[in-house]
């Protein structure tokens, strides 16, 4: 019979001699210990057994320097550059007009008019409930006043809403405009794809805080900066968003439109794009969230709006301000989320909104609106909202924020200096110490074992880099500036807050996340909480952080272990959620106890998304770790808001670079050998 | 609504008998230089041999057939046989490796990609195995897809989608969106969307393996209806051996990318080609599939006293073997006697013994198109 010999001897061919799988086993676990040990003989043999790195390394003049002089080139060329005075200057004057005209407006539509607009789309792309949320949300920039402390002596907050509104609009309309088309591109071409996924991967990885100063010196301080920091934040996903929604369209139904003959434009036209629409407004929902999140941040580099109160508050300290203006801003956050995401929920059935009106409706719709905001500007000349229909609630909260510190004073003091005096600088002080080689080639021994030799290049070559970006001992650039900048040093600062707050949600969120997924009480409890918390913007944390534990590391760690607490739980109930059932029942059937079942069964299978989990865990507190610096947080972020603040443009665009060497090596490191973005 | 009598197909009745479909030493081998593969000795390795290799896997070895028009013609085997790889190499969905595949006259590998449009478009369509529904569209929109990418008119479309949805039985639920259909009702809508564009050459791939049995014996009638009015030409992937010997009017086996066994269904259960088709159709009562011709002792001269056709199945011919005493002849299709009906040989076979006559010139061959 010939099919069993076949059979046997296909059996016998895929099993080569023993021996051979053992060696190639043990080379494979043996590889990252033996390049471990090479890079640390390299490393010494270079510099020595010094602690930390070693000084005198500085690459050219000093990255720093070069920083500052493309600054002061900028500066002397700004008008006479063809590239500096027409396409940035250019581009400078479109967006800050852009953003004007969209202040005027809103100020034209008057306050009657923008309550009523936000009203209507809520209501045409969702539910009543969503319609009066908004209204609610709205009122509230109006009502809710800081008296004579807010900036410009404005006391209601109608109008620096206004112009974070604005200022957002031109954002994402300008990252629409460059990520959805970008998104279909990279999902048609492959090659398109492969360009500019490294892009897309760094992109991600980047704390907005990395490029906020090499904009500054392109478009110095204002609107325009802002819009841009904006723009390179939240293309990235939407360009992913858009990619990965078109190629996951179900392969037998592009299949059945190619059976019948469409072209490749009427495949993407009626079938790709239509079932992608779902990820795309999903996509252009964060983009809006991220925009917000970036457009307060981008307070720092000269945009208005509510941004500015809170940035103020932070520096005099005025945290019942703070409070109120942050307040707003998560006002702002919850309307956008819920009326965008209402968006998408009908996107890909019923093409565009929610609601099916007939041209007649939409027009008395438009219309009447058009006739509202006609009468109440030109006959009952409205404008913004009125001073005296408000209150201000700034005295309750400072009051209210006292009382809660003076309560756990006891609590926060006993835990700041337990922590402070025994974690953080401790940490501190060993990883100070810390031998850089002995650092590269942990790295890259790490790297090696979880991605291979290409990997184990890359990240310590990143180490490296990351000590290079120092300035020279005793730096001063064309007689004016001068400061220190060592790059590895404050590196390392960063990364030992990064380490304790990661430790803190891992340790926390993990357990909250199996709890979420084992109790039902525990989701109820937990699930509008982090919904909460995820549509806050980085930069709102940071108010009553500083409330309890004034500024300093301890508010930094304490900020990045909340901003980022949702993503651990979160990705941890989604892996235990993805188990199979069946898989469950069989070890319920063969008696485990609910511990075994967790132990060996569902934990195990949920692994990758507990990976998944603390790579963004890690990132998002290095994210929140460097804008801490705000708050005095040390480090990479301190020196970025120093950078501005003394327009020492060098010291903040090295340690921009510095955060970003140090994402990447992060990121890579806690990602396993999988490729992401793959589809099932 | 709907017309009583739709004119579905049956207008233009060509009545040559070049085959629709010829498909000649087709070749597909997936994986890196497939080209080089070619006529190299690595061929005739194990499957798994030649994956460590040279990293192909051969889908389709030099599979040749014709499909009649008007034929049923089932490819049956079971899953990694590469019967959907193969017929998806009829139409180009899948680019065959060699060999040349004419459809309706018309050479479809040498095709450029606007004249293969215009084949998917008119000459032939497809069912799918998990249906291919559009899942944002509703089913009368899904039904007109194929003459939407013609650029048919709206109006002419729907209504001509309204026309073959009444006749799949899916009046009424035109404007349901496909995932508010049970999954028997979503491959209906699959078939009338295949029937929309009046193709004259139908392809299932695996249609019904994703149904349940009953809803999947539902729709094998409502195929066997269909084609009885509308005469199309069908290629039909199944790996459900009982769904092959009920609608096929000839059925391919296939095995590791081969034809092992091309014959009708009484051919294929009562002469099979080798021990793994042996082994297929082991369980298959042959009361119903085989034909008097498998039962025949040699005509001597006796007088019958009643007559059979020899395409009778043996299981409907009991009433006569028990009614009637004489000898009970059999006739081919010019009503000429071909020999006498072994009583013990019927029973031997209905009992399940392996114990019966193979009709001369079985089709044992591959790709000899049978006049069925």
């Amino acid at each position: 019979m010939s099919p069993p010999s076949a059979a046997s001897s296909l059996a016998s061919a895929e099993a080569p001699p023993p021996f051979l799988i053992d060696v190639g086993r043990l080379g494979r676990r043996l590889a990252p210990l033996a390049v471990g040990i090479a890079i640390c003989i390299a490393g010494v043999a270079l510099s020595g057994f010094h602690k930390g790195f070693p000084a005198k390394w500085v690459l050219g003049g000093g990255v720093p320097n070069w920083f500052d002089r493309a600054d002061s080139w900028v500066q002397t060329n700004q008008s006479s550059n063809f590239f500096l005075h027409h396409i940035i200057g250019g581009l400078g004057s479109f967006l800050n007009s852009a953003t004007n005209d969209l202040v005027s407006a809103l100020h034209w539509l008057t306050w009657v008019g923008v309550l009523i607009l936000a009203v209507l789309v809520a209501w045409l792309v969702g539910r009543w409930k969503t319609a009066i949320f908004a209204a609610l949300m709205v009122s509230s920039f109006g009502i809710l006043q800081i008296p004579n402390g807010g900036p410009n002596g404005i006391s209601d907050m109608w109008q620096p809403a206004m112009t974070t509104l604005s200022l957002m609009a031109v954002a994402i309309v300008i990252s629409t405009i460059i990520g959805i088309p970008l998104g279909v591109a990279s999902a048609v071409w492959t090659p398109v794809s492969k360009t500019l996924r490294p892009i897309l991967d760094v992109a991600q990885i980047l704390p907005a805080f990395a490029y906020l100063v090499p904009i500054v010196v392109l478009f110095s301080i204002g609107n325009p900066a802002g819009i841009v920091a904006t723009v390179i934040y939240a293309v990235p996903p939407l360009v992913r968003f858009t990619e990965v929604g078109i190629r996951t369209v179900r392969r037998d139904v592009i299949e059945a439109g190619e059976a019948f003959g469409a072209t490749r434009r009427q495949i993407l036209r009626d079938i790709q794009l239509p079932l992608a629409a779902q990820a795309i407004m999903l996509g252009l929902n964060q983009v809006i969230m991220m925009a917000l999140s970036i457009v307060v941040i981008a307070s720092l580099v000269g945009a208005g709006g509510l941004g500015d109160p809170v940035l103020q508050a932070l520096q005099t300290q005025d945290l019942g301000m703070g409070a109120v203006a942050g307040l707003l801003i998560v006002f702002m956050a919850m309307w956008l989320d819920r009326t965008s995401a209402a968006l998408g929920k009908h996107a890909t059935r019923r093409v565009g909104v929610g609601k099916r009106l007939t041209r007649p409706q939409l027009a008395i719709l438009w219309g009447g609106l058009l006739v509202v905001v006609l009468v109440a500007q030109y006959g009952l000349n409205l404008g913004d909202w009125p001073s005296g229909w408000g209150f201000s609630i700034v005295d309750h909260v400072t009051n209210g924020m006292n009382w809660v510190t003076n309560q756990l004073t006891h609590v926060s003091e006993s835990l700041s200096s337990f922590l402070t005096l025994h974690v953080l600088n401790p940490l501190q002080a060993f990883l100070n110490d810390f031998p850089w080689w002995l650092m590269a080639a942990l790295v890259g021994a790490a790297a090696w074992a979880r991605g291979g030799p290409r990997r184990a290049i890359l990240l310590v070559g990143c180490v490296a880099l990351m000590g290079l970006m120092q300035a020279p001992v005793g730096y001063t650039f064309q007689g004016v500036t001068s400061y220190d900048f060592s790059a590895w040093g404050d590196a390392m600062q960063t990364l030992s807050l990064v380490i304790v707050a990661l430790v803190l949600d891992l340790a926390v969120g993990i357990p909250l996340g199996i709890a979420a997924y084992r109790w039902r009480a525990a989701d109820a409890v937990l699930r509008p909480i982090l919904d909460f918390l995820q549509t806050l913007p980085a930069f709102v944390y940071l108010i009553p952080v500083v409330a309890l534990f004034g500024v300093g590391n301890l508010a930094g760690v304490t900020a990045s272990f909340v901003y980022a607490l949702p993503a651990a739980v979160r990705a941890t109930t989604l892996g235990l959620r993805a188990v199979q059932r069946e898989v469950i029942e069989a070890g319920q059937s063969f008696g485990s106890t609910r511990w075994q079942l967790l132990l060996k069964i569902e934990l195990p299978i949920a692994r990758p998304y507990i990976t998944l989990a603390v790579n963004q865990t890690i990132l998002l507190v290095m994210a929140e770790v460097v804008v801490a610096g705000l708050v005095g947080a040390g480090g990479l972020g301190l020196d970025v808001v120093t950078g501005f603040s003394r327009s020492e443009v060098g010291l903040g665009a090295a340690a921009g670079l510095t955060m970003v060497l140090m994402g990447i090596v992060l990121d890579r490191l806690s990602q396993t050998r999988q490729t992401q973005g793959g589809q099932g | 609504m709907t017309a009583p009598t739709p004119t579905v197909g049956s207008e233009q009745v060509d009545t040559s008998d070049a085959p629709v479909i010829e498909a000649r030493d087709v070749w597909k081998i997936f994986g890196p230089h497939p080209e080089r593969l070619l006529g190299s000795d690595d061929l005739d390795l194990p499957r798994a041999e030649l994956h460590a290799k040279t990293g192909n896997t051969i889908a389709s070895r030099d599979v040749s057939f014709d499909v009649a028009r008007g034929e049923v013609f089932v490819i049956m085997g079971l899953s990694g046989s590469g019967k959907s790889t193969l017929v998806r190499c009829i139409t180009r969905l899948v680019e065959p490796t060699s060999g040349t595949i004419s459809m309706c006259g018309q050479d479809v590998l040498r095709a450029d990609a606007r004249s293969l449009r215009q084949l998917r478009r008119t000459k032939v369509a497809m069912v799918f195995q998990h249906f291919g529904l559009f899942p944002h569209r509703t089913v009368i929109d899904n039904a007109a897809y194929g003459l939407e990418v013609q650029r048919v008119p709206k109006q002419t479309r729907h209504e001509r989608a309204r026309e073959i949805l009444g006749i799949v039985g899916l009046a009424g639920v035109e404007s349901s969106y496909p995932d508010q259909l049970s999954g028997g009702m979503q491959q209906r809508v699959g078939l009338a969307r295949a029937l929309a564009v009046d193709p004259e050459v139908l392809i299932f791939d695996e249609a019904f393996s994703a149904l349940d049995p009953l809803i999947r014996r539902e729709m094998q009638d409502e195929v066997a209806r269909l084609q009885a009015r509308l005469h199309k030409t069908v290629v039909f992937v199944t790996h459900d051996l009982d769904e092959a010997l009920k609608i096929g009017d000839r059925i391919a086996i296939m095995k590791d990318g081969r034809f092992v066994q091309v014959g009708t269904p009484a051919e294929i259960v009562g002469a099979p080609a080798d021990d793994y088709v042996a082994e297929f159709v082991r369980d298959v009562p042959r009361g119903k599939v085989l034909t008097a011709a498998f039962a025949l002792q040699p005509h001597a001269g006796e007088t019958p006293e009643s007559v059979v056709n020899q395409d009778a199945r043996l299981g409907e011919l009991l009433p006569v073997i028990f009614g009637v005493q004489g000898p009970i002849g059999v006739v081919g299709s010019d009503d000429q006697l071909v020999g006498i009906l072994d009583r013990r040989m019927v029973v031997h076979i209905l009992a399940g013994r392996e114990q019966h006559n193979v009709p001369e010139e079985p089709t044992l061959e591959p790709s000899t198109p049978a006049a069925s």
